[in-house]
């Protein structure tokens, strides 16, 4: 039996505690201020501010690293268009709800530095007056080119044009990446490392096997020959049960073929 | 004589005027920043006075987030649906307003300033200040409805019809309770009601007038839409419920008589429950009476601000169940024990008879309000679950 409406009183505890609480206990209130001066220079352009990487981070040390906020390209280290990831397959172009995403393949491919040669993003815009942040792109993209930044100081003095995230506004280092999102990044690749292993490991075991396989093959190939060799000599002393067996085989157009081979052979083929 | 006719008009609906829209601007700010403090979040605090016009401010808290709200709504454009009513859509922020405006001029402040040979000199000065305080305020209900009809918008309307059911309701709980103050003063006039109150001899002391002031309370919370009884408005439901459809100086209108109407139904409370403007050295100084009175009613609207950031909302049934199955059984029971408790203490003066009828009311109106209780528990089952677990 508790007494009537001691629920309420219990409840407005709680929420007296917090309000006062808020005023003493620094750890419960998690708001930063906002650490902005009125002297600051404002950006002209979205992409313009602030233009270095490393003045980017100031920008998003305010925030935890689980904040997103639009999606940017990796490159890894080295020249941005020499490393990017993106090879403009428009995946996430195709997968973007609100269809914020521009891409232009590269006409020709391009070498790149430690990978084998690949188209490049021509063109690559996100309308970041459009994106919802949803992180469908990041999800689908399969080199993953394509990530989200947490930079949220983007407001410009135009709405329309300046909002447009060029190639070049987006691309960003691997390391920044990992100064933004270190979890994220170390898990990512980590991911990519793996994967990348298994691929190998892969390749390896598939030559391995084709090799074996090979093997097997000549080595069986040479016993059937034999063995075909010592039944087609031993063919004219059983009459008997031979005429079957070669009314099935004459319709073959490769006689020499050998029995075990050949249904493997067809299998394959359909 | 005209002169002094207008001049007394003036002395007396001037501060009504200034004090009660000023404390409107007031709370808005307090109601957001202490929202946001039990929420664990700062409010706002970067609105300040500007000092000079290229830079260097005052912040002040974000003090100055009321007026720069304001200049904001008067500044916005002013909408109307293509199919709404014009008509009734401008006039119903106007009808919402001036009943709250209207219903202030019968609290019983005394305003220093005015000349003290009468007892005293009111905007409005009415025998029946308590039931014209319930048939207007009742107006702000058809304002209400006005605006969710004419928007032509299925939200307003199901807001404008959700406040109907509501306010008609929690109407009936809160004249009842009130019924207590009026038998037991025996007046209906809001000075004679603080005039029985002087001292400490408040009727929130009271058993009857406890559960007189808990029961109007309630229902002042219902009537001025405020949380947990703000499912005219309930955002995640119906938008903003009747307002849907305004904007800009409209919308403002509207949330300035909501306001109101709180600071009129607190200043009610304090008049019959919580003894208007008594208070320690009011007989030496008569202003004090006035800043009592406003303290009260900031305390109660400080509370009223407490629960919006406790209190989930209602959902209807449960609203309307609360309001007929047991404040109304229990307004009603609460005039009753009123009653034989006044006349017992008046055949009998001494102090056992009050202690034990002060005790037995107490008992009596607690286990009225148990037993509802669990009566209009009993009927719940515990909730099963089709797809859940």
């Amino acid at each position: 039996m508790s007494v009537l409406g001691s629920g309420i009183f219990k409840g407005m505890a709680v929420t007296l505690k917090n309000f006062v609480g808020s005023y003493f206990d620094k750890e419960r209130l998690t708001t930063n201020e906002y650490a902005w001066q009125a002297n600051d220079k404002l950006p002209e352009r979205a992409g313009d501010y602030p233009k270095e990487e490393a003045e980017q981070l100031s920008d998003t040390t305010t925030v935890t690293q689980y904040s997103r906020n639009f999606p940017m390209l990796l490159h890894d280290a080295g020249e941005p268009m020499d490393t990017v990831r993106c090879v403009a397959c428009q995946i996430c172009e195709r997968e973007c709800p609100p269809q914020c995403i521009y891409i232009e393949k590269s006409t020709e491919k391009k070498e790149r530095s430690g990978n084998k040669a690949q188209f490049y993003p021509a063109t690559f815009d996100i309308d970041v007056s459009v994106c919802m942040s949803c992180q469908i792109c990041v999800e689908v993209c399969p080199f993953d080119a394509i990530v989200m930044n947490s930079q949220f100081e983007l407001s410009t003095p135009s709405r329309f044009g300046e909002l447009l995230l060029r190639r070049d506004d987006l691309l960003k280092s691997n390391d920044y990446y990992y100064k933004i999102h270190p979890e994220e990044a170390s898990a990512r690749d980590k991911r990519i490392a793996d994967e990348k292993a298994a691929k190998e490991a892969k390749k390896k075991a598939a030559e391995a096997a084709k090799k074996k396989a090979a093997e097997a093959k000549s080595k069986s190939e040479a016993e059937a020959k034999a063995k075909e060799e010592a039944e087609a000599a031993s063919k004219p002393t059983e009459p008997s049960d031979t005429p079957p067996a070669e009314s099935t085989a004459t319709p073959s157009t490769e006689p020499p073929a050998t029995p075990t081979t050949e249904p493997e052979k067809e299998g394959s083929a359909e | 004589m005209t002169l002094d006719l207008i001049k007394d008009i003036l002395l007396a609906t001037v501060p009504l005027l200034i004090i009660f829209p000023t404390m409107f601007a007031l709370t808005t700010w307090v109601e957001r920043k202490a929202l946001a403090r039990i929420q664990n979040r700062i409010g706002p605090n970067k609105v300040g006075v500007p000092l000079t016009p290229y830079g260097g401010k005052l912040s002040l808290f974000g003090l100055g987030q009321p007026a720069a709200d304001g200049i904001k709504m008067l500044f916005k454009e002013n909408i109307v649906p293509t199919g709404a009513d014009r008509l009734f859509h401008f006039l119903a922020p106007i009808l919402s307003l001036i009943p709250s405006m209207l219903v202030l001029c019968f609290l019983p402040l005394d305003f220093p300033w005015l000349n003290g040979e009468q007892n005293s000199v009111k905007a409005f000065m009415l025998d029946g200040a308590v039931i014209f305080f319930f048939a207007i305020t009742g107006l702000n209900t058809l304002a209400v409805f006005m605006a969710g009809w004419a928007s032509r918008n299925k939200y307003s309307l199901l807001g404008g019809m959700r406040a109907i059911a509501q306010m008609v309701s929690y109407e009936i709980p809160l004249v009842l309770s009130a019924v207590v103050v009026v038998m037991i003063v025996g007046s209906l006039n809001a000075d004679n009601i603080a005039k029985a109150q002087e001292g400490w001899n408040w009727f929130v002391f009271q058993p009857w007038g406890l559960a007189a002031f808990v029961i109007f309370f309630i229902g002042a919370l219902a009537e001025t839409n405020r949380s947990p009884f703000d499912l005219p408005e309930a955002e995640s439901e119906i938008i903003a419920g009747y307002f849907t459809e305004y904007s800009g100086f409209k919308f403002a209108l509207f949330f300035l008589g909501e306001y109101i109407a709180m600071f009129a139904i607190s200043g009610l409370a304090v008049t019959l429950f919580l003894g208007a403007g008594a208070g320690p050295g009011v007989e030496s100084l008569s202003w004090l009476k006035i800043f009592w009175f406003l303290t009260k009613v900031c305390i109660l609207i400080g509370v009223m601000i407490w629960l919006r950031g406790t209190l989930p909302r209602l959902r209807v049934d449960q609203l309307m169940g609360f309001a007929w199955k047991f404040l109304l059984p229990l307004s009603i029971l609460n005039i009753f024990v009123a009653g034989f408790a006044w006349h017992i203490k008046d055949a009998n003066k001494e102090t056992a008879t009050s202690v034990v009828v002060w005790i037995a009311s107490i008992i009596i109106l607690y286990a009225a309000a148990k037993g509802l209780d669990r009566v209009n528990r009993a009927k719940v089952k515990p909730r099963t679950y089709q797809y859940g677990e």
